[in-house]
């Protein structure tokens, strides 16, 4: 109880700070007597909103949202618009299925360790800069792709393309600040879905780019080298757009806060050490490799196996392919919705077990699609894949936020990394060269998915529970969770208030069980607003 | 649940069947019967968009006189030699015609008269999308229902010898050289410019 006046009182003084110390949010300006900032959403005491309104472009919540969601989007058509202009590049570059599937590799691996990277370096110096500098420094690969003239050149392009997608973890970031844990799922959902839009949409974009340009009288072998300057200056542009319109946190940017002392500079190696050593990281990372994974691989060979298998015209591959990414508009943020609405009755737990479900379910759909032999059913096959392994994905990280407060941005790097790193390992293993057709590789990576989905069970939250247990007898509080991060020197100093803020709010995470003997007793409403 | 899985198992089998029945000719079932001959020697570098190639077919004189009555049109086709072949699916021989990818480039169509004794003769310029590989010349001839009957190539049934080699346009241009390079270079810039105004700004702040 008493911890909680003090957190209360420490919220409070912080926002009666000068208004100058924000760089957004609708609140009076110079008025300093306005006991709290003003937003044009709900929010809660960290000031993150509470609601998730999708066609709002207010100031900082939803416009962060908007710039985060479309920048990644662009990434995604960059990383992606190669794969359905193949069947053209294969023959100017005189390419072997060999060093097509190397090439796919490569386009997925850079982003491993750019992924964990820039988690790292969102945590550091927050997820506006962190995205805009990476967006800014792919870009010129994209440009350069029109320039390329050999396997090795096409697979370093597409190696350094493949770098902007770590760009996802600095959507995830970014909403993780922006959004408060009961609406942090669809956010989450949300921002990463109409981002791997990209991932479809690149596969109507570019047949339609090289055709126009072809129609105008260029060369097939030219007109798909101009197709790339589209994605490439789109991508550019959503870089100027992050730094001029964009803002870290609801109370302003990283830079700002932290000269006004309001947010503590931390350690980059503590920060590192809590975020790798907690082991459900870990467990998320292989998971989201075998249903973010398989969605960029399936990116990679779909149009491809279609216009190989039903000998199909580019443009029809295309739109097939397309269907899968386009799936993402509502799929990915249904996930993430209903993550959320499971965790409203069932708590932690109930995230848990959906996500196993949706993401097994996906596997043995994988496992069909691989199987059928006629075009319409393979189709539709397709479809309903799609919903559900990007809805898994989705519900990943509906899971993600609350694994570390501290280290938010590691975790969130480890986990887009490890959907990366299941991208590469597939590939490698069933989409290499000649040595399994594609559809036997498609039935063999969804065996593979639902065998890395299993791990989901072994993750434990003592103050939730798990798939199979409930919560710790020893009555394990949200508090002594995340406040686990801190020591008690830095304590002393105040480092942790954030934590200890964002553990009251993940109460909710808790279920609306009848059982309430494991609430301490002092708390009988979830919202620390209340006095 | 059991029944569903039923339906759902016997409607795979049933599409699976399916697709192990071709519609359509077999390559093993047609007769050699035409000669063709195309002009590049073997081991000659073409290059597309530029060379070009005569081809010549016409029916085989030392077999039976009316082998050609049924041949309606005829198509002559620019196809992939073996080594253009390997580990590439989707330039692959297959028997059965209507999924094998061969030949993929077509150089001319024209239609059979059996009763015209003289060979046929056509001059192509190599198409601008054709790619660099290796090819040889395969004609085949189609009756009113527009099925393949007969063939006839300029190499041998092993198709190892007579091949030649095509050079594809790179499709690459200077001013595409230049466009990328300069927006490269304003991409990058633009990014420390904009470093440059937040650290001003930090400054000023203080």
């Amino acid at each position: 109880m008493k911890t909680e006046a003090i957190v209360r009182e420490k919220a409070s003084m912080e926002v009666e700070q000068p208004p100058a110390a924000g760089g957004g949010g609708g609140f009076n300006n110079g008025n300093q007597s306005s006991e709290e900032q003003k937003f044009s959403v709900p929010v809660d005491s960290e000031n993150k909103a509470t609601e998730f309104r999708l066609f709002s472009i207010s100031k900082p919540h939803m416009r962060a949202f908007h710039l985060s969601w479309i920048s990644f989007f662009s990434c995604f058509v960059s990383s992606f618009a190669a794969p359905p202009l193949l069947p053209i590049i294969r023959d100017n570059l005189n390419l072997t299925a060999t060093d097509i599937g190397n090439a796919g590799v490569a386009s997925v691996s850079g982003a491993v360790f750019a992924r964990v990277a820039m988690g790292t370096a969102c945590d550091l110096v927050g997820p506006r800069l962190a995205s805009a500098s990476l967006i800014f420094l792919t870009a010129p690969a994209v440009y350069f792709t029109s320039v390329i003239n050999s396997a090795t050149s096409y697979l370093l392009v597409r190696f350094f393309t493949g770098f902007s997608l770590a760009t996802f973890v600095s959507t995830q970031f970014w909403m993780s600040s922006m959004f408060s844990p009961p609406v942090v799922g669809r956010a989450n959902g949300f921002a990463g879905g109409w981002g791997n839009l990209g991932g479809g949409a690149t596969q109507l974009i570019m047949p339609l780019v090289f055709s126009l340009i072809r129609d105008i009288g260029a060369a097939q072998f030219t007109a798909w080298r101009i197709a790339f300057f589209v994605p490439a200056f789109f991508q550019m542009l959503t870089a100027f757009s992050i730094l001029i319109f964009g803002q870290d946190m609801p109370d302003g940017n990283f830079q700002r806060l932290k000269k006004s002392g309001e947010k503590p500079k931390d350690e980059f190696s503590k920060v590192l050490f809590h975020g790798v050593s907690n082991y459900r990281g870990w467990i998320l990372a292989l998971t989201y490799g075998y249903c973010f994974g398989v969605e960029l691989t399936i990116d990679n060979i779909i149009a491809e196996y279609f216009y190989d298998r039903f000998n199909l015209k580019l443009h029809t591959a295309g739109i097939i392919a397309a269907s899968f990414g386009l799936a993402n508009l509502f799929s990915r943020p249904g996930g993430g919705m209903l993550s959320d609405a499971v965790s409203r009755r069932f708590g932690m737990r109930g995230r848990l077990w959906a996500l196993w479900l949706c993401q097994t379910f996906a596997g043995v759909l994988c496992i069909i699609l691989g199987l059928v032999g006629s075009l319409s059913v393979s189709v539709v096959v397709m479809i309903i894949f799609s919903v559900f392994v990007q809805a898994a994905c989705g519900m990943t990280f509906g899971i993600v936020p609350f694994v570390s407060r501290r280290s938010l941005g590691v975790i969130s790097g480890m986990t887009g990394g490890g959907g990366n790193v299941g991208a590469v390992v597939t590939q490698l293993i069933f989409f290499k060269g000649s040595r399994f057709s594609k559809e036997r590789g498609i039935t063999l990576m969804g065996v593979m998915i639902i065998i890395c989905t299993l791990p989901i069970c072994l993750i434990y939250f003592p103050q939730w529970g798990g798939m199979f247990f409930g919560p710790s007898s020893k009555k394990v509080t949200e508090e002594d969770y995340y406040l686990g991060e801190w020591n008690s020197k830095e304590q002393e100093k105040g480092s942790h208030h954030a934590s200890m803020k964002f553990a009251d709010n993940s109460v909710s995470e808790r279920g609306r069980r009848l059982n309430t003997s494991t609430r301490p007793a002092d708390e009988s409403t979830p919202s620390p607003t209340h006095v | 649940m059991a029944s569903r899985l039923v339906l759902v198992a016997s409607l795979l089998l049933c599409f699976l069947a399916g697709t192990c029945y071709g519609k359509g000719g077999h390559f093993s079932s047609l007769k050699k019967t035409l000669v063709v001959t195309a002009s590049p020697k073997k081991g000659q570098v073409l290059k597309a968009g530029v060379d070009k190639i005569t081809v010549t077919w016409g029916v085989n004189k030392t077999l039976p006189g009316g082998t050609d009555s049924a041949y309606k049109t005829v198509k002559v086709k620019l196809c992939y030699a073996p080594i253009s072949q390997k580990d590439r699916a989707w330039r692959k021989t297959e028997d059965e015609l209507s999924r094998d990818k061969t030949c993929q480039h077509k150089i001319v169509a024209k239609p059979y008269d059996a009763s015209n004794k003289t060979v046929n003769r056509f001059e192509w310029v190599i198409e601008r999308d054709v790619p660099t590989a290796t090819y040889f010349v395969r004609a085949y001839a189609f009756d009113s229902d527009e099925a393949e009957v007969a063939y006839g190539q300029t190499t041998d049934a092993k198709k190892t010898t007579n091949l030649f080699e095509i050079q594809a346009i790179s499709g690459r241009h200077a001013s595409l050289d230049i466009c990328s390079i300069c927006f490269s270079v304003f991409s990058v810039a633009s990014l420390f410019v904009f470093f440059y105004i937040e650290k001003r700004k930090g400054k000023v702040s203080k």
